[in-house]
């Protein structure tokens, strides 16, 4: 039954975590949530899957952007250990790469990932990503 | 004619056309710019006056084959897709030199990320950053074959060095050395 009466809580801004090994495309990306109108809390950054773990495992983190080919920890590693963890469970997880092959995506199929944006990006694609995740439920 | 040094298995349906093909996709896509194969005559036109250039090169290992791509940029071309990759405006002070390196590593990064998913899309690849650097001059090295694209009218070339990796399961690769400069049978052209 609907109640009328109560209006939804309102959600909170999502936290986001963007992990590149580039400063200027963590910029870009940071710049393009700017432009995206939605409700964005903390965005954290990190330059290997290992710098993402310890964001991770100190903050509350709602969306997991991630790139591959990344020193230290690859993404891949990264979401490995991410889909092993249910304390991680309700994370949503968007890879950014320039590895579109079909076998790094067949690789990744079994850890959760909610969208696979192949590099280059644009700004409109990385938007409409973030807008549908944002309005995605939390569980995968 | 020259050895072919480019596996032709990864550079289908040619090595000029998959990298250009690239080239073009990275330029429009990430810089906004309007990138188009140049002859040899025009690249040399383009490249007049011109002193300073980024070298920005990945190593890669697809398995079969493994090799760098550099990618060969003017600086004033690179502090132009800075621009438009960062969204800096003419009143913005300019950016710290590192941050055109870091995207300029970042631009070989998905010119090849962008290549070998289009000619090996079946294997999975890693790629590694290689230190960026100045030169006086726009030149392959030894053992390298390049492409020549004219992106917003300003010179842009990518030089490549390709040998049989860990996973390669039969056809040799020729060396490149010993070839005159001129146009291979994958398309690429050549260099000492």
């Amino acid at each position: 039954m609907i109640d009328q009466g109560t209006p939804a809580p309102e959600k909170r801004p999502m936290n986001l975590l963007i992990v590149d090994d580039s400063l200027t495309m963590r910029n870009m990306i940071k710049r393009v949530l700017g432009m995206t109108g939605l409700r964005v809390g903390e965005v954290y950054e990190a330059g290997n899957g290992r710098e993402a773990l310890d964001v991770l495992e100190t903050h509350e983190v709602e969306v997991l952007l991630t790139d591959i080919n990344m020193p230290v920890m690859t993404g891949t590693e990264l979401l490995r250990v991410v889909a092993a963890n249910p304390r991680w469970r309700s994370l949503r997880r968007v890879i950014i790469s320039t590895d579109g092959s079909t076998a790094r995506r067949e690789e990744v199929a079994g850890l959760h990932v909610r969208c696979y944006l192949e590099k280059p990006i644009t700004p409109e694609i990385v938007r409409d990503v973030l807008t549908a995740v944002a309005d995605s439920d939390l569980h995968p | 004619m020259s050895s072919l040094p480019l596996p032709t298995a990864i550079f289908t349906p040619s090595g000029e056309t998959a990298l250009v093909a690239a080239v073009c996709d990275v330029a429009e896509r990430s810089f906004f710019a309007y990138a188009e194969p140049c002859d040899a005559g025009r690249f040399a036109e383009l490249c007049e006056g011109t002193e300073r250039w980024y070298s920005a090169g990945i190593e890669f290992d697809e398995g079969d084959w493994k090799g760098t791509l550099r990618c060969l940029v003017p600086d004033d071309a690179a502090l132009a897709m800075f621009d438009a990759f960062s969204g800096r405006g003419f009143d913005d002070p300019a950016p710290a030199p590192e941050l055109v390196s870091d995207l300029m590593c970042e631009l070989a990064n998905m010119v090849c990320g962008a290549w070998l998913t289009r000619a090996a899309s079946h294997q999975t690849f890693s790629l590694r950053p290689m230190p960026v650097a100045m030169s006086a001059a726009c030149a392959p090295v030894k053992g390298e074959t390049w492409i020549t694209v004219a992106v917003n009218d300003r010179p842009f070339a990518v030089a490549v060095r390709a040998e049989a990796g860990d996973g390669h399961g039969g056809q040799d690769v020729g060396s490149g050395g010993g070839c005159a400069p001129g146009r291979d049978e994958s398309g690429f052209r050549s260099e000492m």
